[in-house]
């Protein structure tokens, strides 16, 4: 099996590290680089728990080989919070009750960072839309949808006051 | 009516139980900080993957390991030959007939279900596992396979020699002849023959596990996917036999369970005994395929329903026979499920003079089927709501009068029912008069009537649920056959400093244990709810436990903290006493502070004492240094919690196309430790109902091959899948624990199946369309239409 | 799983169909993802790993190069059994089946032949038959099979097995056409048509 040596910036930080030609983007990020945000859940690119933003688009790294992010920059969950604040999305899931296991909950956030940065105020059939990508078991997705309104809602107050 | 949730920080001390408050598990969930099973890694773990059967059922002739044994990365291949301990896995349910049959965690000369373990590799990388096991060959020959309960039961090939007939067991319930004399006498019949299919539960996180063994201590660690950590060291230590104190179970962060992280499979033993065997850790982690073929599934009865009412529309009597589907092999708390989960129920919320239900539990050709959220109780309630419509339209009456007239009256409970059970209280009219309130139900049923004059077909669907949880007494449970005590233990313990850890035997996996937990404790012991951690999930942590499951929680675990709580309350109140120099009687407690009736400046908070009971230097008379208290809680009865449920539809008969307009959900859970925790459960509850009813369904060829393998063919819910949720509560508190509270973990999912489809036979009522089998896929609902001719 | 179908073959006698689709080195040609189809003696032992190293690594001549004669006489026979190693792409999954088929009907113009195929984690059962019929257009090959599957190809790939047959069957008569076609023009200069017509 043929190795490669490649680089990745994961949330900003520089790695070199050697996979594996079939190794998966969630395996090179959870099992060599430690960043276990990002669960996996189906592999065959329908749960979404593994999505992570590759050049700033959201993507599955279950459906991902590593070599093929290499000299890419990765996001993941990790990467959300900023000098220990939380972003408005993770926010938005706290307060409004968005997970309970939670397994799925590092996914749905990236997608809906994403829905967010494309469209800032997305109605409740558009967050839906956006979402067919992610499943989660747990919460019947009305609080998730509740927690993408309540943080596009922060983000546009955070606009208006001038925020970066 | 969505609830609004607050900051813990701006809910006052004395207000904490019952707030709506963040729940404190959420920054780890939301950062990646949480740590699930495949999270851990540990130095020299090597990982584990499964040979499993292609076939249903075939006879092996031979396994050949040899081309895995010489790949590289390759340490160890097992077959059942290799296992040296009895490596059969038990079953914690016995009923009267019940015939036990072998279940081996590696099958040796014959497979019984697609994906039954044959051989595990054990490699140093992940994908080499894979690949290793790939290259095991197996010989089969292949042998008749069958996966209807019916069809087992009636002249399919046996799948175990000491079941004959496949019949696991025969059961029944209540009165048969008092019922038949019912059915005689009665003015009106109405039927129903209906199959409620099997499920996969669909946990988020596949299951898995990381066992490790230390040599010199003998000591096993094994970090899995539990619900019961306890269970299950009670149950591997058997199975691997391994002694039970040397066995560690702990619970990382568990992604959802449902039910199928209770039982005890072979895969988890597997990676354990593998451990054992190297001297090295190894993990074992599910493919999403492999939960497909290997995790217990729910439901899968055939039922045929009879309902008996009087001329004046009073229900009289009700029948049910049920044949029940188990699976290849009897799994943890199979026979439990579809008998005094099930049976017990069937009077649903109403008074029924006489009830009859015979179950015939059938061995088949698939995953063992056991508790999937709501267990036995879903069926129940799903048989006898689509019964009560039928009867409704047979004695020509309003589906909710229909109800409302045969509900048990409210001055009824304790209510005892035909079938065995004691209701503790209830009040049914108050939630469907608050759900008919919602619905608007009179300018619904005008609006019904002059669309379908429009050629437009609206339909609305009830779900008077009642649910029987907090699983249980234990002395009732033995009676019924239960392997376990059913109690709960906690132990609540205070530091010197005055901060409290709370320890509990359940262990939740997204229910948000951590806060209601704290929120419990804090209120009990009067202290601030941040001075309280909550730990669960851990046997070398907790005292021990039952796990978390059928709704158990709260009333149950939640109780068992309270029990511990005022011990230490009891404790703290001699100290107390004795500080103050006050006699124990004359001593108040209230918000955290100990005060001298009459003398209100002579108080010292329980924290203080805290600090006093661990100092010991003045301590009263013998008693011993330290504050804590451990209980083993061991509830009075079941507790019922209740609710009316309502889906409204729209029908397009030309297409069979289904869209929801509205659906309501009014429960009563009792009193609400954190009413938006209970929210999100009615929510993902019903999310997981409206799954089962329009499109879950585990399908099989002839062959006993699963067609719905993957997320791509077994359609888990979107979010565009599931409608907005009303959702409202009452509140009757449970009269015997001390937090008034019921359960609800389950609640949605065992309402909303009948909701759904109560609400499209009631849209499709023009077209003579009475019953429809779930899912309720487009098609089949235009096939009901069709059958009929399609004419109104 | 039951599928059957048509394929219609232009300018071409059923002679020609039957002569080709009677040649095991012709199948394996035209067969998408046959690494080999060679005759078995004992269909229960079969060591496929020595079938391929055993194999040439040249085919002998088909049509319309081939002489007729070499046709005729290592064309299937009723009864005999013939191993193959089959690679198919199914969905996510491409399984290499060690597949045995035996010839239990053949009889111009009809064949009939069942199998069994078996990969690491997944397995097949069929039946197939054809019948050819003679139109003014040309050849109607009416074939149907009926194939149960197990393992990973009936769990991940049951969905998509139908038109991965359906896709797997054109094919394959596609590249029989194909050779017929060169007969066709072969028999322009050369005559070959009519010394099928006679051979047959």
């Amino acid at each position: 099996m043929a190795a490669h040596d490649i680089t990745l910036t994961v949330n900003g930080t520089e790695h070199e590290l050697t996979v594996q030609s079939r190794e998966l983007l969630v395996h090179a990020l959870r099992d060599q680089l430690e960043y276990t945000g990002p669960n996996v859940g189906c592999e065959s690119t329908t749960c979404g728990a593994c999505t992570v933003h590759i050049d700033g688009k959201a993507a599955k790294s279950c459906t991902v080989l590593a070599v093929q992010a290499d000299e890419q920059e990765i996001t993941t969950v990790e990467g959300l919070a900023e000098d220990g604040e939380f972003h408005p999305i993770q926010e938005g899931f706290q307060e409004e009750h968005g997970l309970q296991c939670g397994y799925c909950t590092p996914g749905m956030m990236m997608t809906a960072t994403q829905l967010l940065a494309e469209n800032p105020d997305p109605d409740e059939d558009e967050i839906r839309e956006a979402l067919e990508g992610n499943l989660c078991r747990c919460t019947g997705y009305q609080n998730i949808v509740n927690a993408v309104e309540n943080a596009a809602e922060q983000m546009d107050a955070a606009a208006a006051r001038g925020d970066d | 009516m969505s609830v609004e949730s607050v900051d813990p920080d701006e809910v006052d001390a004395a207000d904490i139980l019952g707030s709506a408050i963040e729940r404190r598990e959420d920054p780890a969930l939301l950062t990646g900080d949480a740590e699930y099973t495949d999270d851990i890694q540990l130095p020299q773990m090597a990982h584990m993957a499964i040979k499993r059967s292609q076939h249903a059922h075939a006879a092996i002739d031979d396994i050949d390991t040899a081309a895995a044994e010489e790949m590289d990365e390759v340490v160890a291949v097992f077959t059942a030959e290799d296992i040296d301990v009895p490596g059969n896995l038990p079953v914690g349910w016995l009923l009267d007939t019940l015939e036990q049959v072998d279940h081996p965690i590696l099958a040796q000369d014959r497979v019984r279900y697609q994906g039954d373990a044959i051989a595990v590799v054990v490699a140093e990388e992940r994908y080499a596992a894979h690949d290793a096991v790939d290259a095991i060959n197996v010989d089969y020959e292949r042998l008749e396979a069958v996966t209807s309960p019916r069809a087992a039961l009636n002249g399919a090939a046996d799948l175990h020699d000491d079941a004959p007939g496949n019949t696991a067991f025969e059961w029944e319930i209540g009165d048969e002849t008092k019922t038949d004399q019912a059915f005689a006498d009665a003015s009106h019949t109405a039927s129903v023959d209906l199959e409620n299919q099997l499920l996969i539960p669909n946990a988020m996180e596949p299951r898995g596990a990381v066992a490790d063994y230390n040599p010199s201590t003998e000591e096993l660690e094994v970090a899995m996917t539990t619900q019961n950590p306890h269970l299950h060291r009670l149950l591997m230590s058997g199975v691997i036999d391994h002694p039970e104190h040397k066995l560690q179970i702990r619970a990382p962060d568990v992604g959802g369970g449902f039910g199928s992280k209770i039982h005890h499979y072979a895969d988890e033993a597997l990676a354990a005994w593998a451990a054992k065997q190297l001297e090295r850790p190894v993990k074992w982690i599910a493919t999403r395929s492999e939960t497909y073929l290997t995790d217990a599934q729910g439901r899968g009865h055939e039922t045929h329903g009879e309902i008996a009412m009087d001329d004046e529309g009073d229900i009289v009597g009700l029948k049910i026979e049920t044949d029940a589907n188990l699976g290849a092999y009897l799994s943890t708390f199979a026979p439990a499920v579809p008998t005094y989960l099930y049976g017990t129920l069937l009077s649903g919320q109403y008074d029924i003079p006489a009830i009859h239900c015979e179950v015939t539990g059938a061995f088949t050709n698939v995953p063992p089927v056991d508790a999937y959220r709501g267990a036995g109780r879903p069926e129940a309630s799903y048989v006898v709501e689509r019964l009560i419509d039928l009867a409704a339209r047979e004695v020509e009456m309003d589906p909710a009068e229909f109800r409302r007239q045969n509900f048990v009256p409210d001055d009824a409970f304790p209510y005892e029912t035909q079938v065995a059970v004691v209701y503790d209280s209830g009040d049914y009219e108050k939630t469907l008069d608050r759900a008919l309130e919602m619905l608007e139900y009179e300018d619904f049923r005008e609006r019904q009537a002059e669309a379908r004059e429009n050629g437009r077909y609206l339909g609305l669907g009830f779900s008077a649920y009642i649910e029987a949880c907090g699983l249980a007494p234990s002395e009732l449970a033995g009676q019924l056959g239960a392997q376990a005590g059913l109690w709960e233990s906690s132990l609540v313990r205070f530091h010197p400093s005055g901060t409290v850890t709370a320890f509990c035997g359940t262990s939740g996996h997204g229910q948000g244990h951590d806060t209601t937990y704290a929120q419990i404790v804090a209120n009990e012991l009067g202290i601030d709810y941040d001075d309280v951690d909550v730990v669960e999930g851990d046997t070398d942590e907790i005292p021990h436990g039952m796990g978390t499951y059928g709704s158990r929680s709260a009333a149950v675990g939640g109780s068992s903290l309270v029990t511990s709580a005022r011990k230490v309350v009891e404790k703290a109140k001699s100290i107390a006493a004795h500080q103050l120099e006050a006699d124990e009687d004359d001593i108040e407690f209230e918000a955290g502070e100990f005060r001298v009736a009459g003398a209100p400046d002579r108080s010292m908070h329980i924290q203080e004492i805290a600090q006093q009971a661990y100092l010991a230097h003045d301590m009263p008379g013998e008693m011993e240094p330290g504050l804590e208290a451990t209980s083993f809680y061991d509830p009075d009865n079941f507790v019922f919690p209740f609710g009316m449920h309502a889906a409204v539809v729209e029908v397009d008969p030309d297409t069979g196309e289904l869209e929801f307009e509205r659906y309501v959900a009014v429960d009563d859970v009792g009193n609400q430790i954190n009413p938006k925790i209970v929210e999100g459960q009615i929510h993902g509850g019903v999310a997981q109902g409206i799954g089962q009813a329009r499109y879950e369904g585990a399908e099989y060829d002839d062959n006993g091959q699963l067609l719905t393998g993957s997320m791509q063919d077994y359609a888990v819910p979107k979010a565009e899948h599931i409608p907005e949720m009303e959702t409202d509560s009452t509140v009757t508190p449970s009269p015997h624990n001390p937090l008034g509270v019921k359960g609800v973990g389950e609640a949605g999912t065992i309402a909303a199946p009948q909701a759904v489809v109560n609400a499209v036979v009631d849209a499709l009522e023009p077209f003579g369309v009475d019953h429809i089998d779930m899912p309720l896929k487009d098609e089949k609902i235009w096939r009901a239409v069709h059958e009929n001719g399609g004419e109104e | 799983m039951e599928f059957d179908g048509t394929f219609t073959i232009e300018d071409v006698s059923t002679e020609e169909v039957w002569l080709a689709l009677s040649d095991p080195v012709l199948i394996k040609q035209c067969l998408p993802g046959c690494q080999f189809m060679t005759r078995v003696e004992d269909p229960d032992a079969v060591d496929f790993e020595a079938l391929r190293e055993s194999e040439p690594d040249d085919d002998p001549a088909t049509l319309p190069e081939a002489d007729l004669e070499d046709i005729s006489d290592r064309a299937f026979e009723e009864g005999a059994h013939y191993a193959a190693l089959l690679q198919l792409s199914v969905g996510s999954v491409k399984p290499s089946f060690r597949t045995v088929v035996t010839i239990d009907e053949r009889d111009f113009p009809v064949m009939n032949a069942s199998g069994e195929g078996s990969a690491s984690d997944s397995s097949f059962e069929m039946a197939s038959g054809m019948t050819l019929v003679e139109t003014d257009e040309g050849v109607d090959i009416e074939w149907h099979a009926e194939a149960d599957v197990f393992g990973t190809i009936a769990q991940m790939g049951q969905r998509v097995i139908s038109p991965v047959a359906n896709r797997v069957v054109n094919r394959f008569f596609s590249n029989v056409e194909d050779r017929l076609t060169e007969v066709a023009d072969d028999n322009d200069g050369g005559g070959l048509r009519d010394r099928i017509q006679d051979l047959l």
